[in-house]
């Protein structure tokens, strides 16, 4: 108690001693003269409040955007297999009878069920792709003949989720369950006959009317041949454009035109290019319907002018100063755009490029114009299959009401993402590593 | 065309000869006009062959239009005509049919603000060969490298990093590579537009010192705007005003005793 006393005395003479600095901010007094200094400090924390606050926000509509994202699709990662113990008839093999021996193996599972919609209950247990799989594992391994095997099938996505919420005790959505079903599945689950794994169907198989069995892999092919036939088209035709109107082209009326409407048409909505691509590249040209080659050459419509918009601003960032240098040297106006000012604007070029392509990976509306939202269940083998891209994937299995295809939505999503967080890291990475510092 | 006169330069070593009359350049009624201004009246002037020549004046006075027209980097300029004549060896440069190209190999520049580029050092000296074919292997590349960094007292301090870019160098040395590279052509003329305007004095001197030392092999055309530079470094001085030369000759004339009031006046301090 003392030495706090003697503590205080000490610190009240060490105010006395010392005159007040002037500069602290909260010396200022009331006075009038002061009343400035105090209105600017506020102002300024003040701003520095709303900036943060701001920040604040955008982050939490982040946060709950990639929350709700990942709580839905996170399951559609995993696949719920049912272990069934199968007999492989010669007999029903013979006439490609798979299902049959699916429904044998299901009945012997569980005897004694006779009703008929008791017994489609059942049969539904298994995805409707199970006789696929059956096929395929006696393709491979032929000596499995007239053998008795216990094989792990998908099951339903009915099921699926009721199981995957079941493991994850959150049953709060009820699929399209009967009650025996949910019996038949709670058993399974104390047998161990039913186990989590990873989804790999999902990065193998393309659409398909079953959930369980919809993947992206026809849709992220589809994506990356559009984005290529894209590249091809727009990245030398918009560089080449912003070179000639930057270095070449001199001030006229006419190139002050074509710049004003390069400028306009990056803000044209993109669903018009799409009607475009539909009239021209379909109509005109007749290219095939609902392919990436005309997928491709619609988005490099669409992105063309924001490349070269991008690549004339990295042109521009050159100083002019390198220009005279290389031409006081002797050279050409081509060698000094293609030596000096193209090489030291290629890395704000290819961010510019990369940010685009960005856009164009993730863009829908010009593709549904042209066809590419048709059901996709195979993988694109050349540029003028039909093909599907991601966002149009999502797109059509949002529309989905099954239960199934919500997490589904949201996988693809998070794969999407997955992409454009690559891209763009790719975008940052050359521009850290190659920028040039004048 | 450019193969020929390279081979004939090869056999004449680097540089060539000056003329009987030991004039290199010669302007003759050389006008300048941006847009409907006349920035240059009837210019004549003649640069004699291996020396400096200094152009002073005040800002704005056409110092640097006139430069650019010996070169034609007026050229690049927007709304820019030129009347008269200029001759490099006796040859008008503004012919049509004058190959700039090759003029430029021939009268090099070095700028105000040392802009080397965002190459490595190696690379920004052996450009302009390069461009004009003046080397046949890497051999030969590296030897005038050397050889011209040795010449700009560059060699010694950057000869562990020839891959370095030469952005990396200090300001000083950033402007010595730009006369380096500017020299590696092996040019007749160097013109130099107020090379040391960025530079500390140390820097300064360098520079002066190695403009001493290129004077002996290139015709030298400086623009300062240090009066005591310009009296260090030039045999022959002329002062522009206002579009004019008002006085060109002797550079101990002029700095001892001018003709003119008016350049009593600036070489004085008066104005300027």
């Amino acid at each position: 108690m003392i030495k706090l006393f003697e503590r205080r005395t000490r610190i009240a003479m060490h105010r006395v001693k010392r005159k007040k600095s002037p500069f602290i901010y909260k010396s200022y007094s009331k006075k009038p003269k002061h009343r400035w200094l105090r209105k600017r400090n506020a102002q300024e924390r003040r701003f520095k409040r709303t900036g943060f606050i701001a920040i604040l926000i955008a982050f939490l509509f982040l946060a709950s955007l990639v929350w709700n994202i990942f709580s839905n699709g996170y399951s559609a990662f995993t696949e719920t297999q049912i272990q069934l113990p199968v007999t492989f008839e010669a007999e029903l093999i013979e006439k490609d009878a798979y299902r049959t021996i699916i429904q044998n193996s299901l009945l012997e599972l569980f005897p004694g069920i006779e009703d008929r919609k008791e017994k489609r209950d059942l049969f539904s247990l298994v995805s409707r792709n199970a006789p696929h799989i059956l096929k395929d594992i006696i393709e491979e391994n032929p000596e499995a003949i007239d053998r008795k095997a216990m094989v792990w099938i998908p099951a339903s996505s009915a099921i699926s989720i009721f199981y995957k919420q079941h493991v994850h005790e959150q049953a709060k959505r009820s699929g399209k369950i009967s009650p025996s079903q949910v019996a038949w599945v709670t058993d399974l689950a104390r047998t161990k006959n039913m186990r989590l794994k990873f989804n790999w169907a999902f990065f193998k198989n393309g659409d398909s009317r079953e959930a369980e069995q919809a993947g992206v892999l026809a849709s992220t092919m589809g994506s990356f041949m559009t984005i290529l036939i894209c590249v091809l088209m727009a990245f030398p035709l918009g560089v080449a454009t912003a070179i000639y109107l930057e270095e070449f082209a001199r001030k006229s009326w006419f190139t002050d035109f074509i710049e004003i409407n390069i400028n306009n048409l990056a803000a044209v909505p993109s669903i018009i290019f799409g009607l475009l691509g539909l009239s021209i590249y379909l109509n005109i040209f007749g290219l095939p319907r609902s392919s990436s080659l005309v997928g491709g050459m619609v988005l490099a419509l669409l992105i063309l002018p924001v490349i070269v918009i991008a690549t004339r601003n990295a042109l521009q960032a050159v100083p002019p100063s390198i220009r005279y240098a290389a031409a006081a040297l002797g050279a050409t106006p081509t060698q000094v755009v293609f030596h000096h000012t193209l090489i030291y604007a290629l890395p704000g070029i290819m961010t510019g490029v990369i940010l685009s392509i960005a856009r164009a990976f993730g863009e829908t509306a010009p593709l549904l114009m042209i066809g590419m939202v048709a059901f996709i269940a195979d993988v694109p083998k050349t540029f003028t299959d039909p093909a599907t891209t991601l966002p149009v994937q999502v797109y059509l299995w949002a529309n989905n009401p099954e239960l199934g295809f919500v997490e589904k939505t949201a996988a693809a999503i998070m794969v999407l993402l997955t992409f454009m967080v690559l891209i763009n890291l790719l975008a940052i990475y050359i521009r850290r590593r190659f920028e040039i510092k004048w | 065309m450019v193969k020929n006169m390279n081979a004939e330069k090869k056999k004449t070593e680097d540089i060539a000869e000056c003329g009987p009359e030991n004039i290199r350049m010669k302007t003759q009624n050389l006008s300048v006009f941006y847009n409907n201004d006349q920035a240059l009246h009837d210019i004549n002037l003649d640069i004699a062959c291996n020396k400096v020549t200094a152009l002073i004046g005040p800002s704005g006075c056409g110092k640097s239009t006139f430069m650019r027209c010996l070169n034609r980097m007026n050229d690049y300029v927007e709304n820019c005509r030129v009347t008269g004549k200029v001759r490099l060896d006796g040859f008008n440069i503004y012919k049509d049919n004058v190959d700039t190209i090759l003029l430029r190999q021939k009268v090099g520049m070095v700028f105000q603000k040392p802009n080397p580029f965002p190459k490595s050092i190696y690379e920004n000296v052996a450009y302009g060969p390069k461009i004009h074919h003046l080397i046949d292997n890497k051999d030969e590349l590296d030897a005038l490298v050397e050889k011209t960094l040795r010449r700009v007292g560059l060699w010694d301090e950057v000869a562990d990093r020839l891959a370095a870019p030469g952005t990396s160098l200090s300001g000083g040395q950033q402007q010595r590579l730009c006369i380096a590279r500017a020299i590696a052509t092996k040019p007749e003329v160097v013109l130099m537009d107020e090379p040391c305007s960025a530079l500390d004095p140390i820097a300064t001197a360098r520079i002066e010192e190695l403009i001493a030392e290129l004077e002996k092999k290139f015709t030298i055309v400086i623009i300062t705007h240090s009066m005591q530079q310009a009296e260090r470094v030039s045999h022959h001085t002329a002062f522009f005003h206002m579009g004019h030369i008002i006085e060109a000759g002797d550079t101990q004339k002029i700095f001892n005793d001018p003709e003119h009031q008016k350049t009593k006046d600036y070489i004085g301090g008066k104005f300027g």
